[in-house]
């Protein structure tokens, strides 16, 4: 019986890893410019299809089918920001016009990659063959890595923005607009750049999704709304509480799955999500 | 009064039409037409008029198809008693996904109800016994009276049974937003505070706008499965929601009529792309490119809603 | 005749609001000067115009000679004019530590930013105890040094302060005014303030304005005594 719970148990902490790095670049782009990126798991999608063509169609290997993938979203998350978030900076209701145009992004994206790439399904292949045993259970070490690399990349995602300049100016950015233009902080660019870096943060967890399911247009759906509950359970506020939350929500997932069963643990996870909102309106942890 | 003038003389035009338009699929472009512009239309109550962030509306329209599906096909009831049920029911679903929202902000709103129908999605795919899960329902019972078939003559029944569901739904709408509630609910659009200070209850005003909102919306839904004898998750993709969403924007939020031009608009534009080889996927692209254009240029006035209004 | 700064004719506001209606000051070089009058006339308006905050309708404003009027605020601090604006609030959740040496953020300002944070923690001891803390939790005052402190940082050429004493007890203002004229001996000081006897002291020139425009500039030679100070707050215009 506790082989289950435990193989459950790293089942849970698989999800929370992945949720954590997809909730992550949502967060950054919240919490550097107050929008709510509705293209995000468009952009994911994109990521996993340009590192597949560029290591798989092309042959070009892995490595650089992780830059390929990294770079073209960092490029169309500047693309986005350019135009579709900064025509809309001064209106009041900037809120509710950039998650209809980052909706619409989402669209343009989705049936561009139908239209480009077709629905046959794509894998990309495993960067760590094999499999891992952890505390008796089970799991591939492509999924091992996973684990490893989210930690990480969150890690260096909060020591950029604590420690260097650069990561600090995104920070001030976020909490005061005037304030960081005064100390010669160049606004519209520092936007560009949390957006570019908040699509890249999308591209990779893509990419790695991309090797452990099947790739197709659509693979950015469920990863989108998984990244809203994560984050609006957190609160929205920070990259601690996304990654808190994302490890509640993966193993909440993981739990549910084991108890009552595939079919009815998305439903139960958004009944769950629905509650707290109703207690906590600002989530979990969060402030708006 | 000019619009209403003009309203007069649409419907006019409109029940003439089918002495010209004698084919099928022409007649089924208006129908479909017909649906959408209700959609459209009711949408804004929430949206428009409340200012309500409400991006579950699909919701209301998805519980309305399935409910008349399933009542008319596994129960067997009457299609005309199935199709009024999804209206209440998607009524009920307004009801219970306005108790949370009434009192969120801002983005939580957008959040909520497009969650709202996320879940309403997994119900439907996971429940596949009930609801024909991701390959959905077939062969709904068609509408008829008597021996006479609906679908008879090219359709002609059905064509007359929208449009008079729309001509119902627009009376309703304008009623609405002439009435006092009406007023009221852009009173709490317009300046929440003051609203307030008027002693208007902002969460009473929320919830009977989004099961107003529902009422045709779900009736529009169960007769879209009737007619089309298929009921299918489709209802709730990123796909339908933005086409339903460009059709209340582009249209103008805030007004009766501005989403139902557009809906037909859109229903013609994106049916006549379809046709053409190649652009099955290109006609979704260019409704949204559509939206992005009409949010950024058009100014203030044909779309009131995001031109400074608060949640 | 060498202008430090410049404004001619400048006419701004918010949307349909007009609130500088075609105003003109000057400042010179080696001179301090101040600005006071009603609220809400124009005064901070003008400092936001200035600093490129907010985009003027017409009117040109010219920094050491260069026209800055439709620059973007962050150029504007690149070449030496700083504006600290009222209500000190910048960045909450950041410590102060983190806002000194964040604020040593152009290409001007790096260069001597370990000598500027040395100077500014020796101005404002406060600040030096409270390196650590987070912003939010600071006092007024203190968040009032932290605004100052923060614009010095910058390197600035002109430095322009709005309300730097506004809500100070008398104890705090006293403080801070003589850390202005420390300030104003090394940084040319413009300074909007409703204390005009604290202009006085600190600044060379005056303008008092009113509804957007300048009504009266005051120097040493023509400067009012206590009386007509509150004469004109109080007494000789009508609406």
């Amino acid at each position: 019986m506790s082989a289950i719970i435990i193989s459950t148990l790293m089942s849970g902490i698989v999800l929370g890893a992945l949720y954590a790095l997809m909730a992550s670049g949502l967060s950054l782009i919240w919490t550097t410019l107050g929008v709510f990126n509705f293209a995000h798991g468009a952009l994911m999608m994109i990521g996993a299809f340009v590192a597949w063509t560029v290591s798989e169609a092309m042959g070009l290997g892995l490595v650089a089918g992780l830059i390929a993938g990294l770079g073209v979203t960092a490029i169309l998350g500047i693309v986005i920001e350019f135009l579709l978030i900064r025509p809309f900076y001064s209106k009041p209701n900037v809120l509710l016009i950039t998650t209809m145009t980052t909706l619409a992004a989402m669209i343009i994206l989705e049936k561009s990659a139908q239209m480009i790439w077709g629905a046959r399904l794509k894998q990309l292949p495993r960067m760590i063959e094999g499999d891992v045993s952890v505390l008796g259970a089970v799991i591939s070490a492509q999924e091992a890595l996973i684990i490893v690399l989210a930690p990480l990349v969150l890690i260096a995602l909060w020591q950029f923005t604590s420690r260097t300049t650069v990561g600090r100016s995104l920070r001030a950015v976020g909490q005061n607009q005037d304030a960081a233009a005064l100390i010669g902080i160049n606004v519209p660019m520092t936007f560009a750049l949390a957006f570019g870096l908040g699509a890249a943060l999308a591209g990779l967890s893509g990419i790695l999704l991309g090797s452990i399911r099947f790739i197709t247009p659509g693979l950015g759906a469920e990863p989108l709304v998984k990244a809203m509950i994560v984050v609006i359970f957190g609160g929205l506020g920070s990259l601690g509480a996304t990654a808190g939350a994302a490890f509640v929500i993966g193993m909440t997932e993981a739990f549910l799955i084991l108890v009552v069963g595939l079919y009815w643990t998305p439903f139960l996870l958004f009944v769950f999500l629905i509650a707290v909102l109703v207690f906590r309106p600002t989530g979990l942890f969060g402030k708006v | 009064m000019k619009r209403n003038l003009f309203l007069v003389l649409s419907l006019a035009v409109l029940l003439l039409v089918p002495l010209f338009v004698l084919d099928s699929f022409t007649r089924h472009l208006f129908i479909l037409a017909f649906i959408y512009a209700i959609i459209a239309s009711n949408w804004d109550i929430s949206l428009g008029y409340c200012g309500v962030f409400n991006f579950g509306h699909m919701t209301f329209f998805a519980t309305g198809v399935y409910t008349t599906a399933v009542m008319a096909k596994t129960f067997g009831i009457n299609p005309w008693l199935a199709i009024p049920m999804g209206g209440a029911t998607a009524a009920f679903v307004a009801l219970i996904i306005s108790a949370p929202v009434a009192r969120l902000k801002g983005i939580y709103v957008v959040l909520v109800t497009f969650a709202f129908s996320q879940l309403a999605l997994q119900l439907i795919l996971s429940q596949s016994q009930i609801t024909g899960g991701a390959e959905g329902m077939v062969r709904i019972p068609y509408l008829r009276i008597g021996d006479y078939k609906f679908t008879r003559d090219y359709k002609l029944g059905y064509y007359y049974a929208a449009l008079s569901l729309l001509t119902c739904s627009t009376i309703f709408l304008l009623w609405l937003s002439q009435s006092p509630f009406g007023k009221s609910l852009q009173a709490v659009r317009d300046n929440e505070d003051y609203a307030r200070a008027r002693g208007i209850s902002i969460t009473r005003q929320r919830v009977l706008a989004l099961v107003l909102s529902a009422v045709f919306t779900g009736i529009a839904g169960g007769f879209f499965a009737v007619y089309l004898r298929v009921a299918s998750p489709e209802v709730l993709s990123f796909s339908t929601l933005s086409l339903a969403l460009s059709m209340v924007l582009i249209g103008g939020a805030g007004t009766v009529i501005g989403p139902i031009i557009a809906a037909f608009v859109l229903i013609f534009a994106t049916e006549a792309m379809a046709g053409i080889r190649g652009m099955e996927e290109m006609r979704f692209i260019i409704v949204a490119v559509g939206m992005i254009f009409v949010l950024r240029f058009t100014p203030g006035g044909l779309v009131k809603l995001v031109s400074g209004k608060r949640t | 005749m060498s202008l430090l700064l410049d404004v001619q004719s400048v006419t701004g506001g918010y949307g349909a609001v007009t609130v500088l209606r075609g105003i003109s000051i000057h400042m010179d070089v080696g001179e301090n000067i101040g600005l006071f009058g009603p609220n809400g006339h124009g005064k901070s308006t003008l400092l936001r115009s200035i600093s490129g905050l907010l985009r003027p309708t017409s009117g040109i404003h010219k920094f050491d000679g260069k026209d800055i009027t439709r620059k973007r605020p962050s150029d504007i601090v690149g070449a030496g004019l700083v504006h600290a604006q009222q209500g000190n609030t910048l960045f909450g959740e950041m410590t102060v530590r983190e806002i000194l040496e964040l604020s040593a953020f152009t290409h001007r300002a790096q260069k001597g930013a370990a000598h500027a944070l040395n100077h500014v923690l020796t101005l404002f001891p406060h600040l030096a105890e409270r390196s650590r803390q987070k912003a939010k939790t600071l006092s007024g005052g203190e968040r009032q040094m932290l605004s100052i402190g923060s614009a010095l940082m910058c390197s600035p050429r002109l430095l322009m302060l709005d309300e730097p004493t506004l809500g100070l007890s008398p104890k705090l203002k006293e403080e801070l005014s003589v850390a202005l004229k420390d300030i104003s001996r090394n940084v040319p000081l413009i300074i909007v303030e409703q204390d005009v006897e604290l202009l006085l002291s600190v600044t060379d020139r005056l303008y008092l304005i009113e509804h957007g425009e300048v009504q009266r500039e005051i120097n040493k030679d023509n400067a009012p005594d206590h009386a007509e100070i509150m004469d004109m707050y109080f007494g000789a215009h009508d609406q």
